[in-house]
This record gives C-alpha cells, structure tokens and sequence, in this order.
C-alpha cells in the first residue's frame, strides 16, 4: 500500500511543477525527480525485496490422540544470499498451536511438510496430511487440499513423500492468518485435533518493530491454546492451555486470537481497550467465529485477565490470567 | 500581472462556482432520479420437493428492472435497488403456511404474516446502504429468503485488494457478475447476476465461474444458525463497518451470527494466485463435516473457457414423483416432534403411500438434504447404515462422505449427494431414534433398490438386505416415525403397523416389503391387557412420557406421576408456560421437595415442586441436557450437557450451574456423555460417552478423568448410552446401545472384566432365537439402553429398545430371563416393593404403558421366577389433575423413570422421614 501513496505524491509533484512556472521550477524538478528515484526504489523493495524462509515441519501424533506440527528446520535467506538458521528459537517438540511463523510483507515461504504419523493399512484417508493457509498468495500446487475439492492433485505429505507448499506474502496480505491441515481422515482436514498454527505477516512498514512480545491465542471448543513468541529474543514458547500470560509493564504487546472448531466465542480482556482493526471503535470484548482472527495491540499497564465469556465457556474455565510485572 | 492576478482569480472564483451550481444540479437531479420506486409483486410457492421459494411476479421501476428467473427460487430473486429508494412489494401467498416479509436490517411497516391464498403490500424504504436478507420469519430455513442489495446512488460498491496490495475502488457497473451466497443449515444457496442483470439460480452449494481478474462481487447472508464464510486463496477488505476509518482490516474469514447477517465484498478472480478450484466453505467444523462447501472455479485468462457456474442439487430436479433433468434434492426437516424427527418436507403428501413422512425415494445423483428448523437442541446427521458400495471409492461411492457423520453435535443441517442405489438409514447420535431414510433407487430396475448389502454405522459389514437384522431395522424405522404404528394401550384394537405395499429389490431379489415384514414380525398382534401388580409399590414413579402433545405449547412431553400405593395416575405436568421440551430425565433432592427434570431437545433443567407438580424454574445448563443426578454426599446436582462435552454443577440451594465437568481432555473429541451414574460413596460419576465409546470413571472432588475405559468389544460405534452400578461401587455396567452389549468395568480401577453379549442368542441373518451361548436360557436384548442395579446389588435390569427386557444376575454376571417389553423399551430404574424388595419400573417410546418387573418375586434371592408383575397405563383420565389438556399421543414417549423414595444405597440413608416411613429395615440398608 505504500507504493500506491508513493506513485500518488509521485504524479501529483509532477503535474505540479509542469504547470507552474515559477522560480521553484529547477528545484521541484529536482524534487520530483528525488522523489522518482525514491519510489522507484520503493517500488524495487516492495515487489522484490523480502527474505525467503525456508521451513521443514513435522505432522505428528501426540499421546491422547492429538496431532501436532512440529519445527524441524528454518532458515531465512536474505536479500544478499546470507543465511541464517532460526531453528533453535521453536520447541523441539510437536506443540499445538503449531509453530508461529512471523514474517514480513514481500518475503516468501518455502514449507517442507513431513508425515510423521503412523500410516493406517485399512484408511488411507489417514495418510494424508497438508498445511492450507490463509491470507498469503500461493498458487494452485500449495492451497494444501486434496484433488477430491482442487479438482486437480493431493497436496498431502504422505508416509512416502514430503510435501512443499511455497506461500508468497505480497504487499496486502499483512496480518494474522490461520494454518492447518485440509487432508487427514477427511477431506476437511483433521485441524480440529490439533493441526493448526499461526502466520503473522508484518506490515513492511516498521510498525510492528516496538512490539515485545506476540500471544498467539487459539480458542477451541474446550479451551484456550497459546504459543508466545519474545521479540526481543525470538523465542517461541508453547504456552498450551488457558495460559497465564506475562508482560513486562509498559511494553507493547500483541494478541492474536483465533479461533477452530465448531463453536463460538465471545474473548475478552478486562480492563483493558483496543481498536477493532478496521474501525474506529475501542472495544474490550469481540464475537469470534472458528478461523476468524482478531489481532490487537495493547500497552501493558496492569495486570488483568483474559476469558471466553460464551455460556459453556465460562463453565470450563476457558480464561487465564495476564500478568505485568515491574 | 496584477490583471493576470485578478483574472485568474476571477476565473477561479467562475469555476468554483460553476462548480457549486453543477454539483448542487447534479445532487438535486441524482437525488430526484435515485428516490426511485420499485413496485413490485411476489408470490410464494411451494416446490415439487416440498421446500419454499419466492417467485418474482413483476419488477416496475424507472430503470432497468432484472432479468428474472422464471420460477420461485431458492434464494428469492435478487431485489437491486439503490439507497434512498421506495420499495413497495405485493405478496401472494401460493403456499399452504402463513408466510411473511421481513427484511432483516430494514424496517418494514406492519410485516404481518398472510394466510394461504391471500396477497398483502409491505413497503420499506431502503434508507441503509447494505445488502439485507429478506423473507419469511419462520419458515426462512425451508427457503424462504432472498437478498435486497441497497447500492449506493453513486454507483460505488466495496473496493477490492488487488494482487500487488492497492486498494481498488470499483463502480457496480464494472463488475463482471455477482453471487449471493446464503448460509443455510450446512448448505449454501446460490444465485449468479450476470452483468446484464441476469439473474440465474445456482441452488445448492453450486460451483461458481469466473474468469481470471473478472471483478466478482459477493453477498453472503446468513439466516437462522451461525457460520464463518471463508474463500481460499482470496482476501478482501473487511467492509462490515462503513465509513472512517484507519486501515482496512483485510479478511477471509467472517462470522455470520445468527439471525440476519450479511457480508458483501468484491475480489477480482484469482489475482495473486491465478486459475484453480478455489474451496468456499463454512469454517464451522461440524459444518464442514456436513457437506458445508462448494468450489470457486476461476479458469485461466484467454483459455477460451468461459467461467460459467454450475448450478447444484435442486428442490425442482429430479426426485421420486418430480422428473427432471437436473440433480434433484430432498429435504428433512429436524424436529422437537415425536416420530417425524426427521420430516421430509413433502411428508404428508408421500406418507399415504409410505406410510411414514421419514422415507424419501430419490434416483442416484440426486441428494438428500436436512435443516434443523423445528428444535431447541443440538444434533448430528449421521449414517446409521449404508449400501456397502455407497462408502468406498468405487462403483460411484464416496468415501469421503459416506458414511456422513461430525465429530460434534451442532445446530445448522447437512448435506450428501448419493450415487449408489440401495438403502440409507440416518439418525442422529444424540437422539438415536431420530429416523431418515431414503432409498435411491435405479430406475431402470423393477422394485425399489435396497442394494445386495448393508454396512452399519456398529461396524457391521456387508450384511444381506433380506437378513433378518436388515428387515428388523426397516421394521423398526417404520415403528419408530409413525405414531400411529405406536402400540396404544388404550384401544381394543390389534396392534397394527402400516408399511408401505411396494416391492423391493434385495439380495435375494425382488420381494413385497409388507409380506416379509408381516410374516417375520407379525401383524394385527392382540395386546395383553393391562393389570395392576398384586403388591403395592411404595411412594410415586414419576415418567417422562416425553411424546405426550398438550394443547397449551407447541413442544412436546409432559410428567405423568403414578401413586403406586394402588396404582393410579396421580397427576400429569406438562409446563406449557416454559413449553417444556422433551422432558427426558429425572432426579429429585434429598428431602424430594424438588424433582429436577432435563429438557432433552432443548438446553435446560426445569425444578418441579414434588408435591404440588408446579413449576419453580426453569434453568439454562446446555445444549441438550440428558440426565440428572445428585451427588449423594452433597445434594449437589449433576446434570449431563449430552450435546456438549461434559457434566455441569448446580450447588446445593443454588440456580445456577457454576462449573463443568469435562469428559475429556482439552481439545479431545467430545464425549457426549448420556446417562450418568453415580457411586453410593459420591466419590465417582460414571459416564456412557457415547461419541467416543467409553465409559469415563471421573474424580467428584478434582473433577479430573481417573480412567476411561473403551465399551463395546471394540466395535467402531458401540454408543455406549447408560450406566448402571454396584451399590458398593466395586462393578460398572454400560449399555452398548448398537453394540447390544453390557460392558462390565471395575469400579475402581475401570479394569473392563467382561462383556455380556445380549445377542449371542439372535442370528442376525435368519432372525432365530436359541440359546447358543449355552446360558440355558434364550434371551436376547436388542438396542439396550437404562440398565440400572438392584439398590441391593442382586440383579441388573436391561431395557432394551427392540422391545425386551433382560435379567442379569450381577453374582454371576450372566443373563438369566428375558421378558417382553413394547418396542422403543426405554427407561428403567428400582423402587421400593411394599414389605420389602424391589420392583423395576420399565417405560416405553413406542407405547403408553409402564411395565413392572418384579426380579425375585418370591424374595428367595434366585432370579429365574422374575416376571412382570403388571402393567399401568400412562394415558390420564379426566379425573387426573392436570396443568394442561392432552391434545395427541396420550402417555406414549415413556423414557426416564423416576421412582420416589429414591432407594439407592447413598440415597437412601438420607431420606427424610416421611419418605422413609414405608420402607423395610432391610430397603433403608440395602447392602448390609
């Protein structure tokens, strides 16, 4: 979106100084053209420039009949060729959520999905298992369903063979986006028993850069599952169920909460207000559906509590406590 | 240069005011032009699958007015006005229900309802820009919908997110087509606007068209449950909230929340993605389990193909007595109503030939199709059995979506095309006597088709259509949803059951379906007559009869309350003023001051004052409550969310459910947990967990799983529905519903230590009945369901719904008698016998009387002289007190059985005195 205001003051000074006749002529004309050589870079860096990420994950079975994603591998590759590996920052464990990934708008994601489950002889409907994301481009090999929806081919890691999905996270797509399974058991998936993680795609713009800490907040049917991430250290740190969350008092820190299953949610988190992303209105409690995202910035100033207050979801407990300290 | 100055200025003050005038002109003229009124006549029609549809009659306006489809349509036609505009309509109602015009969002002056055959004029100004579900209030789910865009007078509709990241905007007249997209049950109805105004009906989930970077806009509405839309490999900007605002909040998935949601947004096909087959879907995954999606199919840019839709599944295509080229759909409508829980929507018209409005006859292609528009509660759509091609990948079946089922019970439908012919039986696995069938059948055979062979949803494969467990199921399911095949113990008459005179095509060929089910399982049966037991019982038995209709509320079910000091009705309790809903299940309180009911197709716990019958609240504690218990230490009530995943609190003295009891771990299928059961000592509640088929033993005081055990011998879906226990808590029993088993758990430990095979003596394939287990009696219990303990432990009485009752030694744990019972035998449960022993108390679905087993009746402690002592009429004569007057179904529907004082070792010992006066020493310490 940058680039669209770029082109625009681009032109506007343009016609400007074409019209106007006046002393200032040399300088807008050297304004202008400043300003060409910037948006052309602009233009360069928005639409090529981005790192690629290059991930290797697991699917696989955890004991209580869950599956899980799990960090095998990831490397981001630079602009300039330069490679680094960011395994160590995930568990080594399966976890649910599954892995957050966190990139940046114009990078691209090149995913390796392994099946790590055992195969079933009698259901081969089991042996199946795919990421489907949401939100980013991707072409028609990695929309992570089977031929039986596509029409055209089972993008599944199976016992046999991996599976790479190639996401590309174009100027737009900034924001918080599910992922899950779409091929196990069913040709709706198996996300429901554990398949499933985040994508957060940060705008290119430097905006998100004060941000501490990122909660990743799955609401399911029976609970709520968490996956935190420390910007300051990168580390990712399963938080599992209905989680007490920590903040350092006076640092930003986002909410990203999701939702997957069957039923409906009402989040809250008391005492505390936000912007609906797309609105101008503060609210403190939003209505979420299953694979809706609701993603918020606060200023931890004090410690709270966040909580479904759907009926049932009082009943089971589904809340936990927000904690700041110092 | 001063002139220039001026002159410049001159001419710029010209053209600011040329501006003003041709602006104002322009406002003023836009605005006499836009104010424009729509008249227009609509009828509603009923279609040939008994579905509704609004047919546009007529569109006179100042403009283009669309192109129409023809005939009613499912959604309506489209209604394009522009926002400032007057819409006048003029409805006929062709229809034989009142039928209504609301616009959700819109205010509509007097939307009275009209009667069939009478034409009445709405009006509404479209003073809000939006796009707005129209229609009928109550009847909407069956079709009665359709969407009335409001466009701003400029012309500009919602922009759309092009692949490189600019926010476009867009003009109406640059879209290339439009689709409304209605999320209905688990279905999407479709409609396609061509950008000539066409308008085309796409029906059910249809694949939609379009060209690669053709600018498509969607309406997507949703009437009745709740829904997430979502598109893949698309996003669009979130324009729910108009007006200022900071940043678009980019989407691709939205919550439609019931009742009158709606979403539009424009996308151009495939940009950043390119050409596929793109999944639209509802993200609810018990919807999407139910057929809840359809394709996006964007062909590639100068491929010469050129986009086009295909519609789905029609309420006007082809079905048994509608010819038609197109795939036809018939539709079940889910009711709170006793037999036709699964109505088709043309029932009464089929039901004198089928003698059922729960069978409908399609040709293979076409689909079957459910919507869950007449109930309270929370249900599956599940394949209770299937012709055994149908689920696997082969000869046209679909393994993926046969056999239907989800993983949890919902509200919204379902959906399934069917390919191969033969036999279909669903159900639903909350309530397993909820019934659809539909038989697809080939029409190039002589006979209806119910395939060579069946596979059941018990893990039962291949199994011939003409065995006897086949023809048993179809003779069930001819019983089960049609009341008049009840047995009524109120008529003289011979037990006669209807079914339909037609051939079918089984395995072994063409046979008359009335003349094998006449010869296997009789017709025109004498019933015994009613007799009351020669010894009195001690206090009341309370029963739901949970079909019994009242004239003062439109759900079903009342309390019959039985003095069993000489037997007769003591009072009937049907709460029309919170139109009680299936009541299911009963327990009462220490002091039994308070008997607590749980409204089985609905979400709440009633409390009935024991003596007066009256009402004292009415409690919201979940989705579809089945059972209720006390905890014996505390009084606190235990009620299990049978639709949900656990068991809720209500402290002692309070109202309010304060906790939930999971029966699983965190994000583990739901247990759905039916008939519960609690330990003398408090310490335990058992679970049948129905879903998963286990029994859970949970800790009372940490609420935590200390075991769950798998039932049912490992079979796929046991559908372990109740629990009995030991009075020392040592033994576990579950009934294995479509396993016909009783799994046997340790107490402590949920150790599985046997499993009683209640059909060991029944061969399925010939329907003979011998003792081949060698127990020295023949006894079979087919459907087993309440399956409670003596209070002292002696013997298990198993009500099984094939119409048995079945008598287990619990010493030996082997079956020792079999007795008769009425089909759909349902509830059972001990009470105290007037100087000592027990009698079993058996209710019925499918009959109005209450059988009394009497185990041991000469008290020797041997089981093999037990016997029905009596039988007592559940029908209510004038004399009966009453709070509401019995219009249908008089005592039938028996299911939980409440016996006061409860005599239970744990409860027993709290009676207060006045219930305990008319018990023995020995009843007031059943196990010392």
């Amino acid at each position: 979106m940058r680039r669209i205001f770029a082109a625009e003051s681009l032109a506007g000074n343009l016609s400007l100084s074409h019209k106007k006749k006046c002393n200032f002529r040399l300088m807008s004309t050297i304004w202008s053209r400043m300003l060409f050589a910037i948006s052309l870079l602009f233009l360069i860096n928005s639409v090529l420039a981005g790192n690629l990420h290059r991930i290797g994950m697991f699917a696989e079975e955890m004991a209580g009949g869950y599956f899980a994603y799990r960090m095998m591998h990831y490397e981001i590759i630079g602009q300039d060729g330069s490679a680094s590996n960011i395994t160590s920052r995930y568990s080594n464990a399966a976890t649910i959520p599954g892995p957050t990934i966190i990139i940046t708008e114009g990078d691209e994601v090149e995913i390796e999905l392994m099946y790590q489950i055992n195969p079933d002889r009698e259901n081969s409907k089991h042996n199946q298992v795919s990421i489907h994301v949401h939100g980013v481009h991707y072409d028609k090999d990695s929309d992570g369903t089977l031929k039986y929806i596509n029409l055209y081919k089972d993008e599944s890691a199976t016992p046999v063979v991996s599976y790479i999905y190639r996401w590309h996270a174009a100027l737009g797509t900034a924001g918080t986006w599910p992922y899950h399974d779409h091929n196990m058991d069913s040709h709706n998936g198996a996300e429901d028993r554990g398949l499933f993680g985040a994508l957060i795609v940060n705008p290119a713009s430097a905006a998100m850069n004060n941000i501490k800490k990122e909660f990743v907040l799955y609401i399911v049917d029976d609970a709520i599952v968490g996956m935190e991430t420390n910007n300051t250290t990168g580390q990712h740190t399963p938080l599992w169920v209905n989680p007490t969350l920590t903040a350092e008092r006076d640092s930003d820190v986002r909410f990203h909460v999701l939702a997957l299953g069957t039923n409906f949610h009402q989040f809250q988190l008391n005492d505390y207000t936000w912007v609906d992303p797309g609105t101008v209105n503060q609210i403190n409690t939003k209505a979420i559906g299953p694979l809706e995202k609701h993603v918020f910035v606060v200023n931890a100033t004090h410690s709270s509590s966040y909580m479904d207050t759907a009926f049932s979801s009082v009943l089971l407990g589904m809340k936990g406590d927000f904690v700041v300290a110092h | 240069m001063k002139g220039n100055m001026s002159s410049h200025i001159y001419g710029k003050k010209m053209k600011t005011i040329t501006a003003i005038i041709l602006f104002i002109t322009t406002w003023l003229f836009s605005s006499i032009t836009l104010a424009a009124s729509h008249n227009i006549i609509l009828s509603a029609e009923t279609l040939p699958n008994g579905q509704y549809g609004y047919k546009m009659i007529s569109h006179t306006t100042d403009g283009a007015a669309p192109n129409y489809p023809a005939d009613a349509v499912i959604p309506g036609p489209t209604l394009f006005v522009q926002g400032g505009d007057v819409v006048n309509i003029q409805l006929t109602n062709n229809t034989n229900i009142k039928v209504g015009f609301n616009v959700g969002g819109l205010s509509v002056g007097n939307a009275i309802s009209i009667l069939p055959k009478q034409t009445r004029n709405y009006r509404f100004n479209a003073d809000k820009v939006g796009t707005f579900p129209y229609g009928d209030e109550k009847s909407a789910l069956l079709g009665l919908f359709g969407a009335i865009v409001v466009d701003d007078p400029s012309g500009k509709v919602q922009s759309f997110l092009d692949g490189d990241g600019t926010l476009t905007a867009v003009k109406r007249d640059q879209l290339n087509k439009e689709f409304v997209m209605f999320m209905v049950g688990s279905t999407f109805w479709g409609a396609e606007i061509s950008a000539d105004g066409t308008q085309k009906p796409l029906w059910t989930n249809p694949t939609l068209g379009a060209v690669e970077n053709q600018l498509v806009r969607f309406h997507v509405l949703a009437v009745g449950h709740a829904h997430t839309f979502h598109l893949h490999a698309h996003r669009w900007p979130d324009s729910t909230n108009n007006g200022n605002t900071a940043s678009s909040n980019i989407i691709d998935v939205k919550l439609m929340s019931s009742p009158h949601s709606s979403h539009t947004f424009t996308i151009k096909a495939g940009t950043g993605v390119g050409p596929g087959v793109w999944q639209y879907h509802c993200h609810v995954m018990s919807h999407m389990q139910s057929g809840m999606n359809g394709k996006f199919h964007v062909v590639a840019a100068g491929s010469g193909e050129t986009g086009d839709s295909i519609a789905g599944a029609s309420p006007r295509g082809k079905i048994f007595l509608n010819d038609s080229d197109e795939p036809g759909l018939v539709t079940f409508i889910m009711s709170d109503e006793p037999g036709s829980w699964f109505r088709s929507a043309r029932g009464n018209a089929l039901s004198p030939v089928t003698h059922t409005k729960s069978l409908e006859i399609i040709p293979p292609g076409s689909s079957v199709h459910f919507i869950m528009s007449d109930t309270n509660g929370v249900h599956t759509v599940t394949n209770l059995l299937w012709p055994s091609d149908a689920g696997k990948n082969d000869h046209g079946g679909d393994h993926f979506m046969i056999p239907i089922d989800e993983t949890k019970a919902y509200r919204g439908g379902g959906i399934v095309q069917l390919n191969v012919p033969g036999l279909y039986v669903f159900t639903c696995k909350i309530h397993p006597f909820m019934f659809a069938a539909v038989i697809v059948d080939d029409p190039k055979t002589d006979g209806l088709d119910l395939g060579n062979t069946i596979d059941l949803v018990s893990g039962i494969k291949d199994l011939p259509t003409s065995s006897d467990l086949a023809t048993r199921l179809v003779s069930t399911f001819f019983i089960a949803t049609t009341p008049s095949n009840w047995r009524d113990f109120t008529s003289t008459n011979p037990w006669h059951v209807a079914y339909p005179n037609v051939d079918v095509v089984t395995d072994a060929g063409k046979l008359s379906l009335v003349e094998v089910l006449e010869a296997r399982y009789g017709q025109d049966v004498q019933l015994t007559s009613l007799s009351k037991p020669a010894t009195p019982g001690v206090g009341e038995v309370w029963v739901d009869t949970q079909f019994e209709k009242t004239a003062g509320k439109t759900k079903p079910g009342a309390i019959t309350v039985l003095d069993t000091s000489d037997w007769t009705l003591k009072r009937k309790i049907a709460l029309p003023q919170i139109n009680m809903n299936n009541p299911h299940n009963m327990w009462a309180n220490r002091d039994h001051s308070v008997v607590y009911a749980t409204q089985w197709f609905d979400t709440k716990l009633t409390l009935i004052d024991q003596k007066t019958g009256k009402l004292i609240k009415n409690i919201h504690v979940g989705d579809t409550p089945s059972h209720v218990m006390t905890l014996p230490t505390t009084d606190d009530v235990t009620i299990a969310i049978h639709g949900e995943n656990g068991v809720v609190r209500m402290p002692v003295g309070t109202t309010e459910v304060d906790y939930m009891m999971p029966t699983q771990q965190h994000g583990q299928a739901p247990a759905n947990p039916h008939g519960h059961w609690i330990s003398a000592d408090g310490k335990r509640i058992i679970t049948p967990n129905v879903n998963t088929g286990d029994a859970g033993i949970y800790d009372t005081e940490t609420g935590q799983i200390v075991v769950r055990t798998q039932t049912g011998g490992g079979a796929p879906v046991p559908h372990p529905i109740a629990i009995g226990m030991m009075p020392d808590s040592s033994r576990v029993y579950a009934a294995n519903l479509l396993h016909h088993s009783i799994s046997v758990l340790d107490g402590n430990n949920g150790a599985l230590l046997n499993t009683i095979n209640l059909i060991a003596d029944y061969n399925p394939i010939t329907g003979e009945f011998a003792d081949k287990d060698g127990n020295g009696v023949v006894a079979v219990g087919v459907l087993p369901i309440q399956t409670p303990v003596s209070p002292d432990g002696k013997v298990m009485v198993t009500a099984s719904m094939g119409g048995q009752i079945v008598i287990t030694d619990t010493t030996t744990n082997k079956i020792v008698k079999m007795l008769s019972c009425d089909p759909g035998c349902h509830g059972a449960n001990f009470g105290a016998k007037q100087g000592g022993g027990y009698y079993a108390y058996v209710s019925s679905k499918f009959s109005n009387r209450l059988i009394v087993v009497d185990p041991d009746p000469n008290g020797d402690g041997k089981l093999d002289d037990a016997e029905i002592a009596g039988s007592v009429s559940m029908v209510a004569d004038k004399g009966v007190p009453k709070d509401d007057t019995v219009s249908n179904l008089a005592g039938f529907g028996g299911q939980g059985v409440l016996p006061l004082p409860i005599v239970y070792n744990g409860w027993v010992q709290n009676l207060p005195s006045e219930w305990s006066a008319g018990l023995t020493d020995k009843q007031r310490n059943p196990i010392q």
